[in-house]
């Protein structure tokens, strides 16, 4: 199973502002993290990948994969039940397990859109996450969750063993443990490579890691537990 | 000081907290009330009963600031020029004033560039930098921000830290959910469900939370 991507260039606009990314590579089975700063074009690249845009140029092939998963940077934007019950049975999944699973219980008749913007981004990801995918595409997924979530949701992601899924964050201090490392550096997407070689090359690497690296304590992977046991080794 | 007394509105029940000049951090589970203290604090929400004083005015006759966790919901106009240009016309400050007070805010928080885009298109990190600047150029005494670092990358976190520093803002109150970026405060605030369980400095209140995923990792790293 890959996702393979062919000269793929994802572009907006041309003037000041503007920017431009180009994108080789394949994505196989794995955990991948795309880092990158604010306006590179995560977001955009994201909906490429996932097919929702069309790249300016260039081709993103599936090869083996059947299914198809994007999470939005906003989960608003994703809201088609009028309640969070309909929310839940929007997505085919039962309500009252999801709702005890993200200490959501007893707010079933509540609007989604009235949930707090963290409530609204765990309900969004234990709704999708209760499903399998071929290919899951997560734009930010941690952004608005508190640190318990945070560490839940990777946990979570962690344990995913098949299909490829490829997360699309500027996160730097809560992350599952993954298997590639990508990053955009001047409007070119470029692989790092396995963790945790690609970690020395990783020039968004959080100042945690990039600390530990200068004192000589290299990781094996990026999760809280790999971090703290590095920084324990003597 | 800000002082909050016998505050009721909704789920959040504070019977006293003292904000003192400076940068709170105000952090706690999703739904722990974050986003509520801090619209209470900015006059948005009136409390059911209580009161908050900025000295001794009330939030609607303060200079106040405020970033909206949803990057969308901050924007009245199609450009970034007017987008930050409006809080001093609506205040009919002189159009020269207003252009060169919209220019320094422009280059003080690195968005010159994008000034003549709509933000419309903007990327949602973009989005906030915007309303940053539009919520500073006014020069307000308090500056409220809603958890927007969750839209910045590294860089950006810490160029809006330092561009915060340099505003010379009297009390910045903002929700997080970096620890990191909380530890750098002067303050932290621990709310859940609904009431202040922690407050002081970030040592005094991170001691307490120690083995919980709020501490922050790069304390965790060196214990």
């Amino acid at each position: 199973m890959n996702l393979i991507l062919n000269g793929v260039v994802a572009n907006r606009g041309e003037g000041p502002g503007d920017w431009s990314v180009l994108a080789d590579g394949i994505f196989s089975e794995g955990i991948h993290l795309v880092s990158g700063d604010v306006g590179s074009g995560k977001t955009t690249l994201a909906q490429v990948l996932a097919g929702l845009l069309v790249p300016a140029s260039g081709t993103v092939a599936r090869d083996g994969i059947m299914s198809v998963m994007l999470s939005f940077q906003f989960p608003e934007y994703q809201v088609t039940g009028l309640t969070v019950r309909e929310e839940c049975e929007s997505w085919g999944v039962d309500p009252g397990d999801v709702l005890a699973a993200i200490r959501l219980s007893g707010r079933d008749a509540h609007s989604p859109l009235k949930l707090s913007r963290g409530e609204l981004k765990r309900l969004h990801l234990a709704c999708l996450l209760s499903h399998t995918y071929d290919l899951l595409i997560l734009d930010e997924p941690f952004s608005s969750l508190d640190c318990s979530e945070k560490e839940r949701v990777c946990q979570q992601l962690s344990e995913r063993t098949t299909g490829i899924t490829i997360l699309f964050t500027h996160e730097q201090q809560t992350f599952p443990r993954v298997d590639y490392i990508w990053e955009i550096v001047n409007g070119q997407l470029v692989c790092r490579g396995r963790v945790p070689d690609a970690l020395l090359s990783w020039q968004h690497a959080p100042e945690l890691v990039r600390n530990l690296l200068a004192a000589g304590k290299c990781p094996e992977n990026i999760a809280p537990g790999d971090l703290v046991g590095a920084a324990c080794r003597t | 000081m800000i002082a909050l007394r016998s505050l009721r509105y909704r789920h959040l029940a504070i019977d006293a907290l003292d904000i003192p000049p400076g940068l709170t951090s105000v952090i706690g589970p999703n739904g722990s009330g974050k986003t509520t203290l801090l619209r209470l604090c900015t006059g948005i929400d009136l409390p059911e009963s209580g009161s908050v004083l900025i000295g001794d005015r009330s939030p609607r006759d303060a200079e106040i600031g405020w970033v909206n966790e949803f990057p969308d919901r901050n924007i009245l106009f199609e450009t970034v020029m007017d987008e930050v240009a409006s809080p001093l016309r609506f205040r009919s400050v002189s159009c020269t004033e207003t252009g060169d007070r919209v220019e320094r805010c422009l280059e003080l928080c690195g968005i010159r560039h994008l000034q003549d885009r709509s933000i419309r298109e903007l990327s949602g990190g973009e989005k906030i930098l915007v309303a940053v600047a539009a919520a500073l150029v006014h020069t307000p005494s308090v500056l409220i921000l809603d958890e927007c670092d969750s839209h910045l990358d590294a860089a950006r976190t810490a160029a809006l830290g330092q561009l915060i520093k340099r505003s010379g803002t009297e009390y910045v109150i903002q929700c997080t959910q970096q620890m990191e970026v909380a530890a750098q405060s002067d303050q932290v605030v621990y709310l859940d469900e609904g009431t202040v369980r922690l407050s002081g400095s970030p040592r005094e209140v991170f001691s307490r939370l120690s083995g919980t995923p709020f501490y922050p990792l790069s304390w965790r790293c060196r214990a």
